[in-house]
């Protein structure tokens, strides 16, 4: 490793998405196997949302809103199986759905209102 | 009341994210990405380098650095092991006397429990962690691990996984601690029955358990990923270090393994609140013993192997020569990972399984203990007729040779299929493998957390403190565990809180032992804190005197860069200190033979 300042260290070494990420996960859980309606949703907006403004912020996204559709269809269609297939957790599956929702409309509100361009200096 | 409960929470909910977006706002400033692909922007000049981390706790809670990483993971290690340790001192201190007298019963089921997940998982997992994350980097020449911020995610999953495991604890209502030992076997851990496992507490710990996974998951994805891509120029598979081979086969172990643990916990938790059956009935209860062995004896390797490489690395550079038969010791690792595999069903002799199948598990078992003593052989050649400096590190290294060898050798006993029949579920087994994860993993964390003290921290620890630690622990662990091998040849059976009579004596001993443990912590904890906040500052690079003996290794050199290039921040030195006696290196005038 080479401590010749600027060189390697150039990347960023502070991020705060990490730790909304890992505690998205406790939440939701929590919320879905404990059926806690708010915490389902809460946790799956504060895990989507933070995964989304993660890939955001390290490059592998232009834009944050896309990301917030990857997140939301996958948790859609996981939120279908719990209502419509043997596994029948109705209430579940419309928790999660609901969260893939609000991420799916905070995207569409994303990519519709905010500023497509770069912001000029 | 159930629909103002629902509004609460969800209006908690609400107000909790809209403070993280408040938060983020706040802390982000959003017109500084660098980004990491591509042209930057012009005219946006505020892009963080290494020295602008964000000041106080901030820092700690956004940085995706490997080293602060690392000494999280360290921090929070040596805190679960504080408190696993405090539960099995009140454990051992009960068994001072047959009845029950200091604790109920039900709550020693409780602490023995937690005991186990939290060595095992919060600090055996977490502590390898911590130098992986550190050294691993520096070792392999690589700027910082392959993805620096599902790093630094799978650390802050380990707080609310400690959290939800210990929550039967806190003064929750309705809530208890599990009491369903490490294993979680069926029916018990599935709440059938007449017992208390249907409390939520199971669930809770069950859910920390799984996010531990997770997050041991995420790690060995990205040690991987890192050593195979992100190392140096000058760094090829031949000249890999030692220590990074073992993280690599372990996150190799953990890649297998973990996954398979979380699905069979989802499984359970389906059983326990989804009415699920997978676990119901006499199949059930064998196929949650073969899911789990499937992954628990793995385990014992993903614990055991980058603790190995530790003190494969370290027993050189106090031998005053290279590690004996490197490329042995290497295809020993691979070998150790590769066995490991197909020794799950020596956990279950006692089940009542095809005795075919028994043999060959027995097979493998007593075939893992070859690989195992290449090992121990090399790392004696290594120390034989070498320049052996018994500094502490070196003294930690030689107590984990020693452990290992008890711990290995009652194991290869225990692999044979007659004689675990008479000692399964005894105080034997308890000893065997106490022998390994506290004689010898264990000792491996505090070799390594004394050896690269001066790296991280830029001070010298205390010589004489560090040798009382490491003689408590040694004396103690002995002690302790070689008891529980005789309590298990007398037939005293594990995991309960009374006991006959003519076990006190032994048990008086083992608890004995267990003081004897408590105090060298105690010792040790105070040396670090104080070590680290008022020791004597580190000068140069070689703190061990590896250059004369050519075995200076990389990231001693980063380190002496990063002293070079160090830029004062004015104040005065503070040379006026008191000299403390240390461990050798330049900050010393005392040699330490």
């Amino acid at each position: 490793m080479d401590a010749e300042p600027g060189l390697s260290d150039q990347y960023r070494m502070a991020s705060p998405w990490p730790v909304f990420v890992a505690l998205g996960i406790p939440i939701a859980e929590l919320g879905i196997i404990f059926g806690l309606f708010p915490l389902s949703v809460g946790g799956l907006l504060l895990f989507g949302g933070s995964a989304a403004g993660m890939a955001f912020e390290s490059g592998y996204a232009k834009t944050p809103w896309r990301g917030l559709f990857g997140v939301a269809v996958p948790l859609a269609a996981l939120g279908a199986a719990f209502v419509f297939t043997a596994i029948d957790l109705p209430d579940r599956g419309i928790a999660i759905a609901a969260a893939a929702a609000i991420l799916a409309a905070a995207g569409i509100a994303g990519t519709l209102f905010s500023p497509t361009e770069a912001p000029e200096y | 009341m159930e629909v103002n409960g629902q509004l609460a929470l969800t209006v908690l909910m609400g107000l909790f994210l809209v403070a993280v977006a408040a938060w983020l706002a706040r802390v982000e400033n959003w017109r500084s990405y660098t980004p990491v692909a591509g042209g930057g922007a012009f005219g946006q000049k505020e892009s963080y380098g290494s020295e602008e981390k964000p000041s106080g706790v901030i820092r700690w809670l956004t940085t995706v650095d490997h080293k602060d990483i690392g000494i999280l993971y360290g921090a929070y290690g040596l805190t679960a092991f504080a408190v696993g340790g405090l539960m099995v001192v009140v454990m051992r201190i009960e068994l001072i006397d047959p009845g029950m007298s200091l604790i109920s019963n039900t709550f020693y089921n409780s602490l023995m429990t937690s005991h186990g997940i939290t060595m095992l998982f919060l600090f055996g997992t977490p502590i390898i962690a911590a130098f992986a994350n550190y050294l691993v980097p520096l070792l392999i020449g690589a700027d910082d691990m392959a993805f620096p911020r599902i790093n630094a995610i799978a650390f802050w999953l380990l707080p609310p996984a400690a959290l939800l495991i210990w929550a039967g604890f806190f003064p929750l209502p309705n809530v208890i601690p599990a009491q369903t030992a490490w294993t979680m076997y069926t029916p018990l851990s599935a709440g059938a029955g007449a017992g208390n496992q249907a409390n939520a507490g199971v669930d809770l710990m069950l859910l920390g358990l799984h996010l531990s996974g997770v997050s041991a998951t995420m790690g060995s994805i990205n040690f991987i990923a890192t050593i195979f891509t992100e190392r140096g120029d000058d760094v090829s598979w031949a000249n890999l270090d030692i220590f990074s081979w073992t993280i690599l086969t372990q996150s190799g172990l953990i890649l297998f393994a973990f996954p398979l643990l979380g699905s069979a916990m989802v499984m359970l938790l389906f059983d326990r609140n989804f009415g699920t059956t997978f676990f119901a009935g006499e199949g059930g209860a064998i196929l949650w013993q073969h899911l789990f062995w499937f992954f628990g004896h793995p385990e014992v390797y993903i614990l055991v192997l980058p603790p190995m490489g530790i003190v494969s690395y370290v027993i050189p550079r106090f031998s005053g020569r290279r590690l004996f038969g490197f490329k042995f010791v290497v295809y020993s690792t691979l070998a150790i990972g590769v066995l490991s595999f197909g020794v799950w069903a020596h956990h279950m002799f006692a089940t009542g399984m095809d005795p075919r199948l028994r043999a060959s598990f027995m097979a493998v078992s007593l075939a893992i203990a070859i690989p195992s003593a290449v090992k121990t052989f090399n790392w004696i050649t290594t120390m034989w007729n070498g320049r052996v400096r018994l500094t502490t590190p070196m003294l930690f290294c030689v107590g984990f040779v020693s452990n290992f060898i008890i711990g290995g050798v009652t194991g290869v006993f225990l692999a044979s299929i007659p004689i675990d029949l008479v000692l399964h579920d005894t105080y034997y087994v308890v000893g065997h493998f106490h022998y390994i994860v506290m004689g010898a993993i264990a000792f491996a964390g505090f070799a390594g957390l004394y050896y690269w003290f001066p790296l991280y921290t830029g001070r010298m620890y205390q010589k004489t403190l560090g040798k009382a630690h490491f003689w408590l622990s040694m004396i103690g662990t002995n002690v302790t565990f070689f008891a529980m091998i005789l309590l298990g040849y007398g037939g005293m059976p594990r995991r309960y809180a009374t006991f006959l009579p003519q076990f006190a004596t032994l048990h008086q001993v083992a608890t004995v032992g267990a003081l004897l443990l408590l105090i060298g912590q105690i010792i040790f904890v105070w040396n670090f804190v104080q070590s680290w906040l008022e020791g004597p500052e580190v000068e140069d690079g070689d703190p061990w005197n590896l250059r004369d003996s050519g075995l200076y290794t990389a990231e001693w050199d980063w380190y002496d860069k990063k002293l070079e290039t160090a830029i004062a921040d004015g104040g005065e030195t503070d040379d006026a200190a008191e000299p403390m006696l240390t461990d050798g290196g330049d900050v010393d005038d005392a040699a330490d033979e």
